[in-house]
């Protein structure tokens, strides 16, 4: 097996660099929001040294933006760390949750991304040991896919649930038609075998089921 | 300055937070602004409403910066629309351009270099409808010699017609 994640392969390059550029643009968001909320600080404070009335409130919203726009910020770095250190180790004990979290999350810098219902699992069991980079790759492909089928406006469920065979099963369902592509893509077929997972669609299309091995040995 | 003689904006972003700064910031400026968190907002607005200039992110949920622009020129051919963007690439801002774009910038940007953008952009309104005016005496002096009145209104109701 393989000691790092094999940057050679375009799919995982690809993927790291699509996710990087989906943080940067939220980071210069975040940055244009503190820097127009500075701004009017700025003239607000102007306006006032000249002896104009200005309103507190206005002073209150500016300040209080900037700070939850920082918090906002760090939170994002702290997900961008999170995922750049998922290429450490090419197999790891993994909390599936956590990775279904982050995933969420920066799935959720898309401008095309939908509402998402996450159920966290009853039993509490969702380890598994596989590729952490990897397995965001698949719930992050299955995530792009499911927003393009529900829209903007769509809202959809994931579920974990523990298998009798040990492995877990991500339910992603409330899937929609729209835009309808075929999944899985090649890629994703090729990512999900990495790690030894299997992908089932509902006939209906509109549940998917990806069942990730609790060890997948030899995988990368 | 009454409302009448500002510069009518309408300022079109799905960030909220930064959509009600700028906002507050360009009418600080004198500008008279109406604000639109997304694309379809931004064009019931401009149909309710009359606007000068609009500046419009590139990259919104739903309907795009490049729909909302291509709608919008559509519509009102001399609204002036400058593009806002997070990351520019040559391929947007072509696509911007092609489509009627007045300008394209990069956030952040300079306030003061976008205040002056939409003044531009003012000014390059004006300039086409001061053509517009132009070109509608010149047919008016040339259809009162050759045309009936009925084919002189006629034909001022469709050289009106391109000046929604």
């Amino acid at each position: 097996m393989n000691t790092t994640i094999d940057f050679e392969n375009n799919d995982d390059l690809a993927f790291f660099g699509k996710v990087n550029a989906s943080i940067s643009h939220e980071l210069k968001n975040i940055l244009a929001i503190i820097s127009e909320a500075a701004g009017l600080l700025q003239d607000l404070t102007e306006m006032m040294s000249r002896g104009q009335k200005i309103e507190l409130e206005m002073l209150k919203t500016c300040s209080q933006d900037i700070v939850e726009e920082i918090q906002r910020g760090f939170t994002t770095i702290k997900q961008m760390n999170k995922f750049s250190h998922s290429v450490d180790a090419p197999l790891k004990s993994v909390n599936i949750i956590e990775v279904i979290d982050l995933m969420i999350n920066l799935a959720g810098f898309l401008s095309f991304a939908s509402k998402i219902r996450f159920d966290l699992p009853q039993d509490g069991a969702s380890t598994v040991s596989t590729c952490p980079f990897r397995l965001q790759n698949l719930v992050y492909h299955t995530l792009v896919f499911a927003f393009k089928s529900v829209g903007v406006d769509g809202k959809i469920e994931i579920a974990v649930h523990r298998e009798t065979n040990g492995s877990a099963r991500i339910a992603f369902s409330g899937l929609g038609i729209l835009g309808k592509q075929p999944f899985p893509s090649e890629e994703t077929k090729k990512i999900a075998k990495s790690i030894g997972a299997e992908i089932r669609m509902a006939e209906n299309s509109q549940a998917i089921d990806i069942l990730v091995p609790q060890y997948s040995k030899n995988s990368v | 300055m009454s409302n009448e003689n500002k510069i009518k904006l309408l300022m079109v972003d799905d960030e909220v937070k930064f959509l009600e700064s700028i906002s507050k910031r360009l009418a600080l400026k004198g500008f008279d602004v109406i604000a639109a968190s997304n694309g379809e907002e931004a064009i019931a607005s401009a149909e309710n409403d009359f606007f000068d200039v609009a500046v419009v992110d590139f990259q919104m949920p739903g309907m795009d910066g490049a729909q909302v622009l291509k709608t919008l020129k559509e519509r009102h051919q001399y609204l002036e629309i400058i593009m806002l963007t997070g990351h520019a690439t040559v391929d947007s801002a072509v696509e911007c351009t092609k489509l009627g774009a007045f300008k394209f910038l990069e956030k952040p940007y300079d306030f003061e270099n976008l205040v002056k953008t939409i003044q531009e952009a003012y000014e390059a309104r004006l300039k086409k409808k001061f053509e517009h005016n132009q070109k509608r005496m010149d047919e008016i002096q040339k259809l009162s010699i050759s045309s009936s009145p009925l084919g002189l209104l006629r034909a001022l109701a469709r050289l009106d017609d391109k000046e929604k």
